[in-house]
Protein backbone atom coordinates (compact mmCIF):
# COMPACT_ATOMS: atom_id res chain seq x y z
CA UNK A 1 0.00 0.00 0.00
CA UNK A 2 1.39 3.33 -0.88
CA UNK A 3 1.46 6.15 1.47
CA UNK A 4 -0.30 9.33 1.06
CA UNK A 5 2.14 11.85 -0.64
CA UNK A 6 3.02 15.06 1.02
CA UNK A 7 1.57 17.22 -1.57
CA UNK A 8 -1.70 15.24 -1.32
CA UNK A 9 -1.32 15.87 2.76
CA UNK A 10 -0.58 19.18 2.47
CA UNK A 11 -3.62 19.92 0.23
CA UNK A 12 -6.38 18.18 2.78
CA UNK A 13 -4.56 20.71 5.37
CA UNK A 14 -5.08 23.97 3.29
CA UNK A 15 -8.91 22.50 2.78
CA UNK A 16 -9.35 22.20 6.55
CA UNK A 17 -8.41 19.06 7.45
CA UNK A 18 -4.93 19.87 9.95
CA UNK A 19 -5.27 16.52 11.67
CA UNK A 20 -3.34 15.64 8.82
CA UNK A 21 -0.39 18.00 9.85
CA UNK A 22 0.37 15.39 12.38
CA UNK A 23 1.71 13.11 9.46
CA UNK A 24 4.12 15.66 7.84
CA UNK A 25 5.51 16.40 11.60
CA UNK A 26 6.36 12.56 12.01
CA UNK A 27 7.60 12.42 8.29
CA UNK A 28 9.96 15.97 8.65
CA UNK A 29 10.63 17.06 12.38
CA UNK A 30 13.63 14.79 12.56
CA UNK A 31 15.14 16.16 9.45
CA UNK A 32 14.14 19.29 10.20
CA UNK A 33 15.31 19.28 13.82
CA UNK A 34 19.00 18.31 12.69
CA UNK A 35 18.93 20.91 9.54
CA UNK A 36 18.42 23.56 12.42
CA UNK A 37 20.98 21.77 14.61
CA UNK A 38 23.60 22.01 12.15
CA UNK A 39 22.90 25.59 11.95
CA UNK A 40 22.72 26.62 15.62
CA UNK A 41 24.17 23.80 17.51
CA UNK A 42 22.36 24.99 20.13
CA UNK A 43 19.52 22.07 21.05
CA UNK A 44 16.75 24.42 22.74
CA UNK A 45 16.67 27.16 19.23
CA UNK A 46 16.34 23.57 17.30
CA UNK A 47 13.89 22.86 19.38
CA UNK A 48 12.22 26.16 19.25
CA UNK A 49 12.68 26.82 15.54
CA UNK A 50 11.29 23.07 14.94
CA UNK A 51 8.01 23.65 16.91
CA UNK A 52 7.72 27.22 15.15
CA UNK A 53 8.34 25.90 11.32
CA UNK A 54 5.14 23.28 12.27
CA UNK A 55 3.34 26.41 13.34
CA UNK A 56 3.58 28.31 10.71
CA UNK A 57 3.04 25.46 8.23
CA UNK A 58 -0.23 26.00 9.30
CA UNK A 59 -1.14 29.39 10.02
CA UNK A 60 0.63 29.69 6.44
CA UNK A 61 -1.02 26.78 4.91
CA UNK A 62 -3.01 28.74 2.11
CA UNK A 63 0.33 29.37 0.38
CA UNK A 64 1.46 26.89 0.12
CA UNK A 65 1.71 26.13 -4.00
CA UNK A 66 1.35 22.72 -5.32
CA UNK A 67 3.79 23.91 -8.23
CA UNK A 68 6.87 23.36 -4.72
CA UNK A 69 7.34 19.87 -3.50
CA UNK A 70 6.18 19.92 0.31
CA UNK A 71 9.88 19.03 0.93
CA UNK A 72 11.38 22.30 -0.92
CA UNK A 73 8.38 24.35 1.33
CA UNK A 74 9.07 23.01 4.49
CA UNK A 75 12.94 23.72 3.81
CA UNK A 76 12.70 27.46 2.37
CA UNK A 77 10.77 28.35 5.74
CA UNK A 78 13.26 26.62 8.00
CA UNK A 79 15.60 29.09 5.93
CA UNK A 80 13.28 32.18 6.38
CA UNK A 81 13.11 30.83 10.61
CA UNK A 82 16.90 30.80 10.69
CA UNK A 83 17.46 34.03 9.12
CA UNK A 84 14.80 35.71 11.25
CA UNK A 85 16.79 33.87 14.38
CA UNK A 86 20.30 35.11 13.16
CA UNK A 87 18.98 38.80 12.18
CA UNK A 88 17.00 38.77 15.83
CA UNK A 89 19.70 37.31 17.86
CA UNK A 90 22.63 38.62 16.22
CA UNK A 91 24.09 35.75 17.23
CA UNK A 92 26.69 34.56 14.22
CA UNK A 93 29.30 35.75 16.34
CA UNK A 94 28.36 33.68 19.53
CA UNK A 95 27.88 30.42 17.91
CA UNK A 96 30.62 29.11 18.99
CA UNK A 97 30.23 29.78 23.06
CA UNK A 98 26.99 28.52 22.72
CA UNK A 99 28.22 25.01 20.72
CA UNK A 100 30.18 24.82 23.90
CA UNK A 101 26.90 23.97 26.26
CA UNK A 102 24.96 22.38 24.48
CA UNK A 103 27.58 20.03 22.44
CA UNK A 104 26.10 16.39 21.43
CA UNK A 105 28.64 13.82 22.62
CA UNK A 106 30.22 12.28 18.98
CA UNK A 107 30.74 8.65 19.56
CA UNK A 108 32.24 6.25 17.38
CA UNK A 109 35.45 6.28 19.10
CA UNK A 110 37.10 3.00 17.95
CA UNK A 111 37.19 3.99 14.13
CA UNK A 112 39.41 6.88 14.94
CA UNK A 113 36.56 9.51 15.13
CA UNK A 114 37.79 11.86 17.61
CA UNK A 115 35.80 14.45 19.20
CA UNK A 116 38.81 16.95 18.63
CA UNK A 117 38.49 16.43 15.16
CA UNK A 118 34.73 17.36 15.18
CA UNK A 119 34.86 20.44 17.31
CA UNK A 120 37.59 21.61 14.83
CA UNK A 121 34.99 21.08 11.83
CA UNK A 122 32.25 22.56 13.75
CA UNK A 123 34.48 25.56 14.54
CA UNK A 124 35.59 26.23 10.75
CA UNK A 125 31.89 25.76 9.91
CA UNK A 126 30.87 28.91 12.17
CA UNK A 127 32.82 31.03 9.99
CA UNK A 128 30.84 30.49 7.09
CA UNK A 129 28.53 32.77 5.94
CA UNK A 130 24.73 31.57 6.55
CA UNK A 131 23.93 31.05 2.91
CA UNK A 132 27.34 28.55 2.66
CA UNK A 133 26.45 27.10 6.02
CA UNK A 134 22.56 26.23 4.79
CA UNK A 135 23.89 24.77 1.30
CA UNK A 136 26.36 22.66 3.62
CA UNK A 137 23.95 21.40 5.52
CA UNK A 138 21.03 21.37 3.05
CA UNK A 139 23.70 18.60 0.65
CA UNK A 140 25.62 17.10 3.67
CA UNK A 141 23.68 16.66 6.07
CA UNK A 142 20.51 16.42 4.39
CA UNK A 143 21.68 14.61 1.21
CA UNK A 144 19.94 16.73 -1.45
CA UNK A 145 20.79 17.40 -5.00
CA UNK A 146 21.40 20.62 -6.03
CA UNK A 147 18.42 20.89 -7.89
CA UNK A 148 16.39 20.66 -4.76
CA UNK A 149 18.79 22.77 -3.02
CA UNK A 150 17.98 25.32 -6.24
CA UNK A 151 14.34 24.79 -5.72
CA UNK A 152 14.89 25.57 -1.75
CA UNK A 153 17.25 28.85 -2.07
CA UNK A 154 16.32 30.18 -5.31
CA UNK A 155 19.42 29.90 -7.05
CA UNK A 156 20.75 28.35 -9.88
CA UNK A 157 22.54 25.14 -9.60
CA UNK A 158 25.48 26.34 -11.12
CA UNK A 159 25.76 29.35 -8.41
CA UNK A 160 24.85 26.76 -5.55
CA UNK A 161 28.04 24.66 -6.93
CA UNK A 162 30.45 27.68 -6.67
CA UNK A 163 29.02 28.57 -2.96
CA UNK A 164 29.57 24.71 -2.49
CA UNK A 165 33.27 24.68 -3.69
CA UNK A 166 34.07 28.31 -1.79
CA UNK A 167 32.61 26.70 1.22
CA UNK A 168 34.89 23.71 0.82
CA UNK A 169 38.26 25.52 -0.10
CA UNK A 170 37.25 28.07 2.94
CA UNK A 171 36.76 25.52 5.87
CA UNK A 172 39.89 23.63 4.22
CA UNK A 173 41.98 26.57 4.70
CA UNK A 174 40.53 27.35 9.07
CA UNK A 175 40.35 23.18 9.30
CA UNK A 176 43.74 22.24 7.87
CA UNK A 177 45.57 25.66 9.36
CA UNK A 178 44.28 24.53 13.32
CA UNK A 179 46.77 21.49 13.49
CA UNK B 1 42.15 21.51 -17.79
CA UNK B 2 42.76 24.29 -15.12
CA UNK B 3 43.26 24.25 -11.52
CA UNK B 4 40.23 26.73 -11.15
CA UNK B 5 38.50 24.03 -12.88
CA UNK B 6 39.40 21.26 -11.15
CA UNK B 7 38.76 23.18 -8.02
CA UNK B 8 35.35 23.97 -8.96
CA UNK B 9 34.53 20.66 -9.71
CA UNK B 10 36.12 18.62 -6.94
CA UNK B 11 33.14 17.93 -5.03
CA UNK B 12 31.12 16.49 -7.78
CA UNK B 13 34.76 14.51 -8.55
CA UNK B 14 34.54 13.04 -4.72
CA UNK B 15 31.17 12.28 -4.84
CA UNK B 16 31.48 10.84 -8.07
CA UNK B 17 28.76 12.83 -9.89
CA UNK B 18 30.87 13.56 -13.05
CA UNK B 19 30.97 11.94 -16.81
CA UNK B 20 34.02 9.42 -18.00
CA UNK B 21 35.31 12.35 -19.47
CA UNK B 22 35.33 14.82 -16.81
CA UNK B 23 36.46 12.33 -14.66
CA UNK B 24 39.68 11.75 -16.91
CA UNK B 25 40.62 14.99 -17.62
CA UNK B 26 40.61 15.67 -13.47
CA UNK B 27 42.59 12.62 -12.95
CA UNK B 28 45.20 13.40 -15.52
CA UNK B 29 45.68 17.48 -14.20
CA UNK B 30 46.05 15.92 -10.76
CA UNK B 31 48.87 13.68 -12.32
CA UNK B 32 50.81 16.94 -12.25
CA UNK B 33 49.63 19.11 -10.14
CA UNK B 34 50.32 18.30 -6.48
CA UNK B 35 48.58 21.09 -5.02
CA UNK B 36 45.02 20.43 -6.53
CA UNK B 37 45.95 17.00 -5.32
CA UNK B 38 45.88 18.21 -1.74
CA UNK B 39 43.17 20.19 -2.30
CA UNK B 40 41.07 17.42 -3.22
CA UNK B 41 42.39 14.92 -0.59
CA UNK B 42 41.55 17.57 2.02
CA UNK B 43 38.14 18.05 0.90
CA UNK B 44 37.95 14.42 0.99
CA UNK B 45 38.61 14.55 4.45
CA UNK B 46 36.18 17.32 5.31
CA UNK B 47 33.13 15.58 3.57
CA UNK B 48 34.08 12.50 5.50
CA UNK B 49 33.34 14.31 8.80
CA UNK B 50 30.29 15.36 7.66
CA UNK B 51 29.37 11.33 6.64
CA UNK B 52 30.20 10.80 10.12
CA UNK B 53 28.31 13.35 11.96
CA UNK B 54 24.48 11.38 13.36
CA UNK B 55 21.66 11.88 13.72
CA UNK B 56 20.60 14.54 16.61
CA UNK B 57 17.04 13.15 18.20
CA UNK B 58 15.38 15.95 20.27
CA UNK B 59 13.52 15.13 23.47
CA UNK B 60 9.81 14.04 23.64
CA UNK B 61 8.84 18.02 24.19
CA UNK B 62 8.71 19.14 20.62
CA UNK B 63 5.95 16.36 20.08
CA UNK B 64 4.02 16.88 22.96
CA UNK B 65 4.20 20.76 22.13
CA UNK B 66 3.28 19.83 18.60
CA UNK B 67 0.17 17.89 19.23
CA UNK B 68 -0.47 20.30 21.86
CA UNK B 69 -0.13 23.03 19.20
CA UNK B 70 -1.90 21.34 16.38
CA UNK B 71 -4.89 20.61 18.63
CA UNK B 72 -5.35 24.11 19.88
CA UNK B 73 -5.35 25.29 16.08
CA UNK B 74 -7.97 22.46 15.42
CA UNK B 75 -10.26 24.24 18.37
CA UNK B 76 -9.58 27.87 16.89
CA UNK B 77 -9.95 26.84 13.40
CA UNK B 78 -13.90 24.80 14.17
CA UNK B 79 -14.44 27.67 15.79
CA UNK B 80 -13.69 29.87 12.72
CA UNK B 81 -15.68 27.57 10.84
CA UNK B 82 -19.13 27.80 13.54
CA UNK B 83 -18.88 31.61 13.26
CA UNK B 84 -19.00 31.83 9.85
CA UNK B 85 -21.78 28.79 9.70
CA UNK B 86 -23.23 31.52 11.91
CA UNK B 87 -22.88 34.35 9.64
CA UNK B 88 -24.30 33.15 6.89
CA UNK B 89 -27.62 31.96 8.82
CA UNK B 90 -27.98 35.52 9.43
CA UNK B 91 -28.23 37.15 6.12
CA UNK B 92 -32.36 38.29 5.20
CA UNK B 93 -32.54 35.53 2.44
CA UNK B 94 -31.38 32.67 4.20
CA UNK B 95 -33.55 33.42 7.32
CA UNK B 96 -36.37 30.87 7.02
CA UNK B 97 -39.22 34.02 7.33
CA UNK B 98 -37.51 36.00 4.55
CA UNK B 99 -37.12 33.06 2.25
CA UNK B 100 -40.94 32.26 2.79
CA UNK B 101 -41.21 36.52 2.13
CA UNK B 102 -39.53 35.91 -0.50
CA UNK B 103 -40.89 33.51 -2.40
CA UNK B 104 -44.20 35.05 -2.17
CA UNK B 105 -42.82 38.02 -3.08
CA UNK B 106 -41.36 36.45 -6.16
CA UNK B 107 -44.85 34.08 -7.11
CA UNK B 108 -46.59 37.43 -6.98
CA UNK B 109 -44.08 39.32 -9.50
CA UNK B 110 -44.73 36.55 -11.40
CA UNK B 111 -48.70 36.60 -11.60
CA UNK B 112 -48.19 40.35 -12.36
CA UNK B 113 -45.98 39.80 -15.42
CA UNK B 114 -47.78 37.32 -16.44
CA UNK B 115 -50.94 39.73 -15.82
CA UNK B 116 -49.34 42.56 -17.80
CA UNK B 117 -47.89 39.93 -20.87
CA UNK B 118 -51.49 38.84 -20.94
CA UNK B 119 -53.12 41.98 -21.03
CA UNK B 120 -50.92 44.32 -21.91
CA UNK B 121 -50.09 47.77 -20.12
CA UNK B 122 -52.91 50.21 -19.71
CA UNK B 123 -56.02 47.58 -19.83
CA UNK B 124 -57.81 47.35 -16.22
CA UNK B 125 -57.98 43.83 -14.87
CA UNK B 126 -61.24 42.57 -14.61
CA UNK B 127 -62.68 41.94 -10.96
CA UNK B 128 -61.94 38.57 -11.67
CA UNK B 129 -58.59 38.53 -12.30
CA UNK B 130 -57.96 40.32 -8.64
CA UNK B 131 -60.02 38.35 -7.32
CA UNK B 132 -58.13 35.41 -8.60
CA UNK B 133 -54.95 37.68 -7.24
CA UNK B 134 -56.05 37.99 -4.05
CA UNK B 135 -56.79 34.82 -3.19
CA UNK B 136 -53.30 33.35 -4.88
CA UNK B 137 -51.47 36.06 -2.19
CA UNK B 138 -54.10 33.82 0.23
CA UNK B 139 -53.17 30.45 -0.66
CA UNK B 140 -49.50 31.77 -0.48
CA UNK B 141 -49.71 33.29 3.26
CA UNK B 142 -50.84 30.27 4.19
CA UNK B 143 -48.16 28.04 2.86
CA UNK B 144 -46.14 30.42 4.57
CA UNK B 145 -48.26 30.38 8.19
CA UNK B 146 -47.98 26.08 8.03
CA UNK B 147 -43.83 26.36 7.03
CA UNK B 148 -43.42 28.59 9.80
CA UNK B 149 -45.57 27.55 12.50
CA UNK B 150 -42.95 24.11 12.38
CA UNK B 151 -39.90 26.34 12.82
CA UNK B 152 -37.79 25.41 16.18
CA UNK B 153 -37.55 29.52 16.78
CA UNK B 154 -40.60 31.19 18.73
CA UNK B 155 -39.96 34.58 17.04
CA UNK B 156 -40.91 32.68 13.51
CA UNK B 157 -44.15 30.85 14.71
CA UNK B 158 -44.86 34.64 15.67
CA UNK B 159 -44.27 35.79 12.65
CA UNK B 160 -46.43 32.82 11.37
CA UNK B 161 -49.28 33.74 13.32
CA UNK B 162 -49.38 37.23 12.39
CA UNK B 163 -49.78 36.62 8.51
CA UNK B 164 -53.26 35.35 9.34
CA UNK B 165 -53.96 38.70 10.81
CA UNK B 166 -53.29 40.10 7.29
CA UNK B 167 -55.81 37.65 5.60
CA UNK B 168 -59.05 38.99 5.42
CA UNK B 169 -61.16 35.71 5.65
CA UNK B 170 -59.31 32.77 6.87
CA UNK B 171 -60.77 29.59 6.32
CA UNK B 172 -61.49 27.10 8.76
CA UNK B 173 -58.07 24.28 8.69
CA UNK B 174 -55.98 27.57 9.42
CA UNK B 175 -57.98 28.81 12.30
CA UNK B 176 -57.83 25.57 13.44
CA UNK B 177 -54.39 25.67 13.21
CA UNK B 178 -54.32 29.03 15.49
CA UNK B 179 -56.62 27.54 17.99
CA UNK B 180 -54.21 24.93 18.64
CA UNK B 181 -50.89 26.76 18.59
CA UNK B 182 -53.10 28.93 21.45
CA UNK B 183 -53.82 25.52 23.83
CA UNK B 184 -50.79 23.72 22.76
CA UNK B 185 -47.56 25.89 21.94
CA UNK B 186 -44.53 25.32 24.40
CA UNK B 187 -43.67 29.15 23.95
CA UNK B 188 -45.90 31.89 25.95
CA UNK B 189 -45.67 34.17 23.58
CA UNK B 190 -46.48 32.28 20.45
CA UNK B 191 -49.63 31.51 22.53
CA UNK B 192 -50.40 35.30 23.03
CA UNK B 193 -49.47 35.86 19.21
CA UNK B 194 -51.89 33.71 18.75
CA UNK B 195 -55.20 34.78 20.60
CA UNK B 196 -54.23 38.03 19.23
CA UNK B 197 -54.78 36.54 16.23
CA UNK B 198 -58.10 34.68 16.78
CA UNK B 199 -59.37 37.70 18.44
CA UNK B 200 -59.44 39.41 15.25
CA UNK B 201 -61.76 36.81 14.03
CA UNK B 202 -63.81 36.43 17.28
CA UNK B 203 -66.89 37.50 15.49
CA UNK B 204 -67.22 34.21 14.55
CA UNK B 205 -68.67 32.07 17.32
CA UNK B 206 -66.57 28.99 16.73
CA UNK B 207 -63.35 31.25 17.12
CA UNK B 208 -65.49 32.48 20.42
CA UNK B 209 -66.48 29.79 21.74
CA UNK B 210 -62.84 27.70 21.41
CA UNK B 211 -61.57 30.97 23.16
CA UNK B 212 -63.89 30.97 25.80
CA UNK B 213 -62.41 26.87 26.06
CA UNK B 214 -58.98 28.06 26.14
CA UNK B 215 -59.07 30.22 28.97
CA UNK B 216 -60.20 27.11 31.20
CA UNK B 217 -57.00 25.39 29.96
CA UNK B 218 -54.83 28.29 30.11
CA UNK B 219 -52.84 28.62 33.35
CA UNK B 220 -49.94 31.38 32.69
CA UNK B 221 -51.10 34.24 33.80
CA UNK B 222 -50.57 36.99 31.43
CA UNK B 223 -52.59 34.42 28.67
CA UNK B 224 -55.51 34.49 31.17
CA UNK B 225 -55.62 38.16 31.43
CA UNK B 226 -55.22 38.48 27.56
CA UNK B 227 -58.10 36.11 26.49
CA UNK B 228 -60.25 37.51 29.68
CA UNK B 229 -59.53 40.99 27.78
CA UNK B 230 -60.81 39.88 24.51
CA UNK B 231 -63.95 37.97 25.67
CA UNK B 232 -64.97 41.26 27.96
CA UNK B 233 -64.57 43.14 25.08
CA UNK B 234 -66.98 41.20 22.88
CA UNK B 235 -69.11 40.52 26.03
CA UNK B 236 -68.86 37.36 25.54
CA UNK B 237 -71.19 35.77 28.20
CA UNK B 238 -70.36 32.20 27.67
CA UNK B 239 -67.15 33.49 29.16
CA UNK B 240 -68.58 33.62 32.82
CA UNK B 241 -68.22 30.30 33.87
CA UNK B 242 -64.74 29.69 33.28
CA UNK B 243 -63.83 32.95 34.75
CA UNK B 244 -65.93 32.27 37.70
CA UNK B 245 -63.37 28.95 37.76
CA UNK B 246 -60.33 31.85 37.97
CA UNK B 247 -61.60 33.63 40.52
CA UNK B 248 -62.05 30.19 42.71
CA UNK B 249 -59.06 28.75 41.82
CA UNK B 250 -56.87 28.99 45.33
CA UNK B 251 -54.04 29.02 42.48
CA UNK B 252 -54.92 32.30 40.50
CA UNK B 253 -52.11 35.24 40.70
CA UNK B 254 -54.57 37.74 42.82
CA UNK B 255 -53.37 40.28 39.74
CA UNK B 256 -55.35 37.85 37.41
CA UNK B 257 -58.26 37.03 40.11
CA UNK B 258 -58.39 41.25 40.26
CA UNK B 259 -59.24 41.73 36.24
CA UNK B 260 -61.04 38.79 36.34
CA UNK B 261 -63.44 40.36 39.18
CA UNK B 262 -63.39 43.48 37.32
CA UNK B 263 -64.49 41.57 33.74
CA UNK B 264 -67.84 40.36 35.55
CA UNK B 265 -69.23 43.85 36.29
CA UNK B 266 -69.29 43.99 32.59
CA UNK B 267 -70.29 40.71 31.73
CA UNK B 268 -73.25 39.99 34.12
Amino acid sequence: MSETSDEILMENVKSGNLEEMSVLFERYHLRVYNFFFRLTYDLDVSNDLTQNLFYRMIKYKNSYKSEYSVKSWIFQIARNLHADYCKEEKRSGELFLKSEKNFVEPSDESEGYHEEDFERLEKAMSNLSIDQKEIIVLSRYQGMKYEEISEITNQSVGAIKVAMYRAIKQLRGIYFKQI
Amino acid sequence: MKCEEVELKMVDYLDNNLDSDSRQEIEKHLETCERCLDGLNESQQILNHFHKNEIVKPDDSLRINFYHMLHSEMKKSEEKVKIIEYKTQKPWYINSNYRVAAGIALLLCGTFIGLILHRGFGNSYTSDELKNLQSEVSALKKTAMFTMLKEESSSDRIQAVRYVEDIDNPDQNMIEVLIKTLNSDKNVNVRIAAAYALSKFSDRQAVCDSLVKSLSLQSDPILQVTLINILVERKEKSALRPIQEIISNKGTLKEVRAVAENSLRVLI
